[in-house]
């Protein structure tokens, strides 16, 4: 009962500021309900006893890359004003995508809402377990995404020194 | 090579560094502490001679003073801070004589300039200690320095007890030097705290 | 590992007497009133500290500068933050034109409850923890970063450029010093193995960490609280509110309770800082015990954990003001030269250091097992 109140808070905290995050005219605010967005996700995270996705996706999303957001968004021209209203084609391509990413999610939920209750038993890892899932070689453990993912992320740290430095 | 070698000193002076400064730091937390604390030491408060806080207008043991009522304080004050009103008499002798009525003076528009005492021909009125001055109301800092019924000092007969009673007075010092018309004897008895008047 | 020796002034035994007593209720109330009561417990902690905090710096920092500090309200002062609070709370909150109305109001928050939410996981004492994840160090350092979201906000819709170079420039430095401090946790994260608060405070009993750890260990500790410092704009760090140059930096337009919160999510983190390095570095609430000293661990038992926490953390506390009354401000290019040049390479060899110092059993309990 308390899980199901604070799942529907949450959830209703998720919902409003997405809308509102797509609806704002002023891009610092969109940025700041995006931010609300996930730390609700954080919040959900936490219900299901993810304890260390909860604090991943508090450190990289909300603290990390919302913090970058803004921090770009404050460097860009005037970030306080208002967006102008875009022309006509460009709103009714974006309401198809919206519908197509709309379905589109709906769909993987629809197929997968039955295996939400077997991943929420499984709560609550240990950190010892997740680092030898993470660094393992074995099945079901994950050291070749890992390093893939580490070297994307070494790329884009060459790409930003080669655009920043000095000619 | 240089630069890392650069890099490597450069840390370590600097580490040495910021504890020296720790060090210094750590020695001044516990010297003591020099701040008066104010209102509870008002028994033995020192405040410099010179302080100009409250002007005055010294009467002695008769209820004399020595204001003329000539008005050069008022006429050399720079924001018309003293009012001198005064009256003639007729003497017993039937001489005309100008007395002093009222000597005001404001506290409120006073800037402590002390050119007033400096030019005062006759050492009539000084600045004191005195620095408590806060009151509720504007019109109490309008003050009258003259003393209720007195008189003006006679000039032959008190020359030996002003004289007398002026080394207590270092303030004067600054107005003995701007006033070369005192008698000698004055001046004798002043000079010692001159030199000392001017280091400060 | 359970302490046997007899602890009277402890704490813990309230808590589980209450957990008993409520009991016979249903589940859903019992988490209710105990989650109430926690976070009652929890915000009255953080104010109490933060009204002791106040005081003490003030007093600390007049002692430096030769100067009596506060000596007038109360005894020696003593309840001089207790009337700063009550004027502060009676200020009025001034509604400022052209900022943005609703940033400008949601900024403090983000700051304050980054503050409290981190403030929640410090063990004070054996039993006192409010919550104890099993990866509580990831935690803390997570929940810390969303303070400066308010920071930023702050200085944004504040519409004021002094607000808006303090903001950047706080910005800058504590995304550049979070790194570090992270990885100086790590550190220890590698020595002890685990991120378990309570684990790693009860791994210590006989050996703190600082010490186990020997040269990494002191290393990563020095470089914590440097980090935590320039984490929490204090000490030589506090350039973005650098008042010769900002006014006050991000909190410039800032009056009355919103202030506050500034004022407070300061004074906490400084607090929040020396917390979670007594934790991890001295050995959080353990009282110092010698291995086979059973007299000497009796005595020191006896003296509750909350007040070896305490004073741990004071000691800390007053490094970080004597470190802050020593040091002219840094320079924003000297303060991410600091970071990017030293702290940083030398954190990553650092952590490559306690590696192989755990790997070839190097750390002390590894090297003297008799003596710790």
């Amino acid at each position: 009962m308390a899980q199901q109140v604070i799942f529907f808070i949450l959830a209703i905290i998720i919902a409003t500021f997405s809308i509102l995050a797509v609806t704002s005219k002023q891009i610092i605010r969109s940025a700041t309900y995006l931010l609300f967005v996930l730390l609700a996700t954080a919040g959900l995270y936490l219900l299901l006893g993810y304890n260390y996705l909860f604090a991943v996706q508090i450190a990289v999303y909300a603290g990390g890359v919302m913090v970058l957001f803004i921090f770009a968004i404050l460097l860009t021209n005037r970030p306080g004003e208002n967006i102008k209203t875009e022309l006509p084609v460009r709103r009714i391509a974006a309401g198809i995508t919206v519908i197509g990413g709309l379905a589109f999610c709906a769909h993987i939920i629809y197929w997968n809402i039955k295996r939400v209750g077997e991943l929420v038993s499984q709560a609550d890892i240990s950190p010892v377990k997740l680092g030898h899932t993470m660094l393992g070689t074995g099945k079901y453990e994950y050291l070749l995404p890992f390093e893939v993912i580490s070297i994307l992320l070494l790329a884009c740290i060459v790409g930003a020194i080669m655009i920043a430095r000095k000619r | 090579m240089d630069s890392v070698s650069k890099y490597f000193s450069g840390l370590f002076t600097g580490i040495g560094s910021l504890l020296k400064g720790m060090s210094v730091t750590w020695k001044e937390l516990w010297t003591p502490k020099v701040t008066r604390q104010y209102p509870e030491n008002r028994e033995t408060l020192v405040v410099s001679d010179r302080f100009r806080a409250e002007l005055v207008m010294p009467h002695d043991a008769n209820n004399e003073h020595a204001c003329t009522a000539c008005g050069i304080c008022q006429m050399n004050c720079p924001n018309g801070t003293i009012v001198v009103t005064s009256q003639i008499i007729e003497t017993e002798d039937g001489k005309k004589k100008k007395i002093l009525d009222t000597h005001q003076w404001d506290l409120g528009m006073c800037t402590f300039c002390n050119l007033c005492v400096i030019t005062c021909p006759s050492d009539a009125i000084k600045f004191d200690n005195n620095f408590e001055n806060a009151v509720f109301t504007r019109s109490k800092l309008i003050q009258k320095l003259n003393a209720e019924g007195s008189k003006l000092r006679e000039k032959k007969k008190e020359e030996k007890p002003t004289a007398e009673a002026k080394p207590v007075i270092e303030v004067k010092a600054p107005v003995a030097d701007a006033k070369p018309v005192v008698e000698k004897e004055v001046i004798a008895k002043v000079k010692p705290e001159e030199p000392k008047a001017e280091k400060e | 590992m359970i302490l046997n020796y007899s602890q009277p002034l402890e704490l813990d035994g309230v808590s589980k007497a209450l957990d008993t007593s409520l009991s016979a209720l249903p589940d859903f109330w019992r988490i209710l009133i105990e989650c109430v009561l926690v976070g009652v417990v929890i915000l009255t902690t953080y104010a109490v500290i933060a009204l002791i905090l106040i005081y003490a710096e003030r007093k600390i920092t007049a002692f430096f500068q030769a100067r009596y500090g506060p000596n007038r309200v109360g005894k020696w002062g003593l309840l001089q933050s207790v009337a700063d609070t009550i004027k502060i709370l009676l200020k009025e909150i001034i509604r400022i034109n052209n900022v943005d109305r609703f940033l400008f109001f949601a900024a403090p928050f983000f700051m304050v409850c980054a503050s409290v939410m981190t403030f929640g996981a410090i063990a004070f004492g054996k039993g006192l923890l409010a919550v104890d994840f099993n990866i509580g160090v990831l935690y803390v350092t997570a929940v810390s970063s969303l303070g400066i979201i308010g920071v930023l906000l702050a200085g944004w819709s504040s519409n004021n450029k002094y607000s808006m170079i303090g903001a950047m420039r706080s910005g800058a430095q504590f995304v550049s010093y979070e790194l570090s401090a992270g990885f100086a946790l790590m550190t220890i994260v590698v020595l002890t193995g685990t991120m378990q608060f309570s684990e790693m405070i009860e791994k210590q009993q006989y050996c703190w960490n600082i010490f186990n750890g020997h040269i990494s260990s002191m290393i990563a500790f020095v470089i914590y609280i440097i980090s935590g410092h320039a984490e929490t704009n204090r000490g030589p760090f506090d350039l973005p509110e650098a008042e010769s140059e900002l006014t006050a930096g991000y909190h410039t337009e800032y009056s009355g309770i919103q202030f506050g919160f500034y004022y407070l999510a300061e004074y906490l983190n400084m607090f929040i800082i020396a917390g979670i390095a007594t934790t991890v570095f001295l050995g959080g609430y353990m009282p110092i015990q010698v291995h086979g000293w059973e007299g000497f661990n009796q005595v020191m038992n006896y003296i509750p954990s909350y007040v070896w926490f305490f004073s741990k953390t004071g000691v800390l506390i007053f490094l970080s003001l004597w470190v802050r009354w020593s040091f002219p401000r840094l320079r924003i290019d000297q303060l991410l030269a600091l970071e990017w040049k030293y702290l940083l390479p030398i954190n990553l060899v650092n952590i490559v250091v306690m590696v192989i110092l755990v790997l070839t059993g190097l750390t002390l309990t590894d090297l003297f097992p008799s003596l710790f």
